[in-house]
């Protein structure tokens, strides 16, 4: 006879075990930058040598070491966008620089995905080598919009708006802007290790419970691998794999070509001039390897205060406000043979990895592959609770605009509307506590 | 980026503490001796050593202002010692790379390398202004210590006064200006005006350090992570290329007593300073066998500097054994903190 082996029952596993054997308990403001446990050691190594490319600060070429920045780029490492492997800042052209801007113009090109602007591509790069002049420059500014709840309290919630500045040459088309801020790199190894099924699985497509929730994949497509294949990762679920969303950072982000991005972001402009030597790969191909070995090897941070009454009943308002329902807290990682720290791992990512509609307030109405201009990926929570401590100032949402959870969840709209009026009709105590219980994440 | 342990599984330990009165008072004396940790490592480490790097960036400064003025083989040297000096004071504030130094980027601003040759030429060969504004304003591969070091020092320390061109005269003015103005003031202020209070209230209403015991473990990683940058990068990677090119002071030579400073700024961190108490009076108050152990290794990864004879920049060449012997003390230090200092604190640290 032969019997299968059951799950435990939920309530027997450690709730501080976020990503099982990939959680980590340092929780210091480097709690984003550990390696999983139980590398061997040419993996640490690997792992190390990622890490220290990833801070790396490139310069412009010819140079000894780390050369071939720009000529126009966005910043100028990795480390520099993604603090202590935690989120970015809501500024624009400077090293302290977290947030950059996507442009396109109406229509999709042959592959189904944004439409370039003639002389500025998919991408904004406000910033340029010695000599070079930038793309443009960004101008953000803010507009305080009072939100009151139903019990008197008053919530100030910030909107931007954002403009082209200084551009180049003259843009003749009408073009469409996104923002998109640096993300924190927690469990990303893991996010990739979700099973396509699993994602799937989680699109209530028509709305069968009728909870005003749907979700959709994104499907994409990958200039490397030249095949259409489901989006995880990038604010609108637009790059399939962890590779790809590096190499894109480093050819778009940082002008910096790769093997799988070979290019200059600068190609057909007037900066490409200035481009030393046009055939050079500038990221050594092990090094593009390395990097991608070292975010998807970090480790998860362990949830904290998960026996603190507030934080329990917080995570009850979670599912009751229903923030479960596109926020998901629990799900399998798939198989990955050579790291058993990822593989069938129990992971609580907070995530569906799909696209929703979250309504005209957080519209950036440029679409980007299957993601129409309201629509985001769920964001992933884990490592929420320790934006502020890794990142120095913790900025929320797809373009920092919440400087608080709170704020962030009152700007959910559409598909979550009935989530954020539910949660604003909580007392001004549950809505600490379900705060609470975020920040434990 | 680095490894630990699971460390977690200790505190599933402690259920079942006996109460007995010499125990409750025991544990008061602790409490008290955190308190006061808490403090000497605020006024006597953290602020004492930014002030301290405060004066060394005014003398710094001072120092390329007369090389201005008066630019002579004497006035150079002079510079160069006083630039030695904050080297000396900043790798030893790299003991503690938490707070504002890392949330508002003076690290990043003033101590990034390798330099960028090739915009420091067009820069220079520009007639872009130079004036500190200008110079907030550059990548900050062209600012800080690093840049003037190339300035005062060239390639392989052959830099001679009557070398010293108009243009780099005016960059290197602005740019110890920008270290103390930009850099070195600020970052005393931020933690003299803020961030000190968010430390000495740790567990007490600090947002940072929601606990003390947050708090010593944030020191703890500081401690391990200074240990690691040296041991397996600063050290490691320009010995396992065998390149000379990517040490950190490689103009003026300076390599060497930067790490060598950096375990001392770790050193400091642990024993105190001042007369103050430091990490390892808590240590030695639960478990001196402990205490000792990190006392000793800590002075054995120091003292092993001593044998690295030759400038850094040769060493990885021909002395390899002595770098390698380093490397080793430093990463069983490392093991230490992160295994049974972490530990310890997660165990005794309860408030």
């Amino acid at each position: 006879m032969c019997h299968k082996a059951d799950l435990l029952p939920d309530d027997e596993y450690d709730d501080r075990l976020s990503a099982g054997l990939a959680t980590n308990f340092d929780l210091s403001s480097h709690a984003f930058t550990h390696a999983i446990d139980g590398l061997s050691v040419r993996d640490q190594r690997v792992h190390e040598l990622g890490d220290q490319t990833f801070e790396s600060k490139f310069v412009a070429p010819p140079a000894p070491v780390f050369g071939g920045l720009g000529p126009i780029y966005n910043n100028v490492s990795c480390i520099n966008c993604h603090r202590n492997d935690g989120g970015g800042l809501p500024i624009t052209g400077s090293a302290t620089a977290g947030l950059l801007m996507r442009i396109s113009q109406a229509g999709t090109d042959a592959n189904g995905g944004p439409l370039e602007v003639n002389g500025f591509g998919l991408q904004v790069q406000d910033q340029a080598i010695f000599g070079v002049k930038p793309e443009a420059t960004i101008g953000i500014t803010y507009t305080e919009i009072p939100f009151t709840y139903p019990d008197g309290t008053i919530v100030n919630l910030r909107s931007p708006e954002y403009q082209l500045l200084n551009p180049y040459i003259p843009i003749t088309v009408p073009y469409m802007l996104s923002p998109r801020l640096a993300p924190r790199l927690v469990g990303m190894g893991l996010l990739e290790k979700i099973p396509e099924t699993t994602i799937l699985s989680f699109v209530d497509a028509g709305d069968q419970n009728g909870d005003g929730i749907t979700g959709k994949a994104n499907y994409v497509y990958d200039p490397y691998t030249k095949k259409t294949e489901i989006g995880r990762f990038g604010l609108k679920a637009n790059a399939p794999t962890l590779l790809l969303q590096i190499a894109m950072a480093y050819q778009q982000d940082m002008g910096v070509t790769t093997f799988a991005t070979a290019d200059e972001s600068s190609l057909g402009q007037e900066q490409y001039h200035s481009v030393i030597d046009k055939d050079q790969r500038e990221l050594a191909d092990s090094l593009l390897n390395h990097v991608s070995f070292y975010v998807k090897t970090l480790a998860v941070p362990a949830r904290r205060n998960v026996t603190d009454p507030d934080v329990k009943a917080g995570s009850v308002l979670f599912n009751q406000v229903n923030c479960s329902a596109c926020h998901r807290s629990t799900m399998m990682s798939g198989s990955e043979p050579d790291l058993p720290q990822l593989s069938g791992q129990r992971i609580h990512p907070y995530t569906d990895l799909l696209l929703h509609d979250l309504g005209e307030g957080l519209a950036d109405n440029r679409p980007d592959f299957l993601a129409g201009g309201r629509e985001w990926r769920t964001q992933p929570l884990w490592g929420i609770g320790l934006l502020q401590k890794t990142t120095g100032a913790a900025y929320y949402l797809h373009d920092g605009r919440a400087r608080s959870i709170e704020e962030a969840i009152l700007w959910h709209g559409g598909e979550a509307q009935k989530s954020r009026d539910a949660f604003a009709q909580l007392t001004q105590q549950q809505r600490m506590q379900l705060i609470k219980f975020l920040n434990s994440l | 980026m680095k490894k630990s342990i699971l460390v977690f599984a200790v505190t599933g330990l402690l259920f079942g503490a006996c109460h007995k009165s010499a125990e409750t008072s025991n544990n008061t004396d602790f409490a008290a001796l955190e308190t006061q940790v808490i403090t000497d490592f605020t006024n006597n480490v953290a602020l004492g050593q930014y002030s301290a790097l405060t004066n060394s960036a005014v003398s710094l400064n001072q120092a390329i202002t007369t090389l201005n003025t008066a630019t002579t083989d004497a006035n150079l040297l002079a510079a160069r010692a006083s630039w030695k000096n904050i080297r000396q004071t900043w790798e030893q504030c790299e003991g503690f790379l938490f707070g504002p130094v890392e949330d508002n980027d003076y690290d990043p601003n003033t101590d990034t390398w390798p330099t960028d040759y090739n915009q420091m030429d067009s820069l220079l060969a520009s007639s872009n202004p130079l004036e500190t504004d200008d110079i907030k304003n550059l990548p900050q591969s062209l600012r800080g210590y690093h840049p003037l070091e190339y300035i005062i020092f060239g390639k392989g320390g052959s830099r001679v006064a009557s070398g010293i061109t108009a243009r780099q005269k005016q960059y290197m003015v602005s740019l110890s200006a920008d270290i103390l103005y930009n850099n070195v003031q600020p970052l005393y202020n931020d933690w003299s005006s803020g961030f000190k209070n968010q430390v000495l209230t740790a567990g007490a209403g600090s947002t940072q350090f929601e606990t003390k015991q947050d708090l010593f473990l944030n020191i703890v990683s500081g401690m391990s992570d200074i240990c690691g940058e040296v041991g397996e990068g600063k050290m490691f990677e320009p010995f396992i290329a065998k390149d000379s090119t990517i040490t950190e002071s490689p103009y003026s030579s300076n390599t060497l007593d930067d790490f060598h400073n950096n375990i001392i700024g770790l050193q400091n961190v642990y024993l105190g300073l001042n007369n103050g108490k430091g990490i390892r009076d808590l240590v030695a108050a639960k478990n001196r066998d402990l205490d000792n152990q990190i006392r000793t290794q800590i002075q054995a990864a120091i003292s092993s500097f001593d044998n690295i004879t030759l400038r850094y920049e040769e060493a990885i060449y021909k002395q390899r054994t002595q770098v390698q012997q380093t490397m080793d003390q430093l990463a069983t230090l490392k093991d230490l903190l992160d295994n049974e200092l972490t530990e310890f604190m997660i165990t005794n640290i309860k408030d």
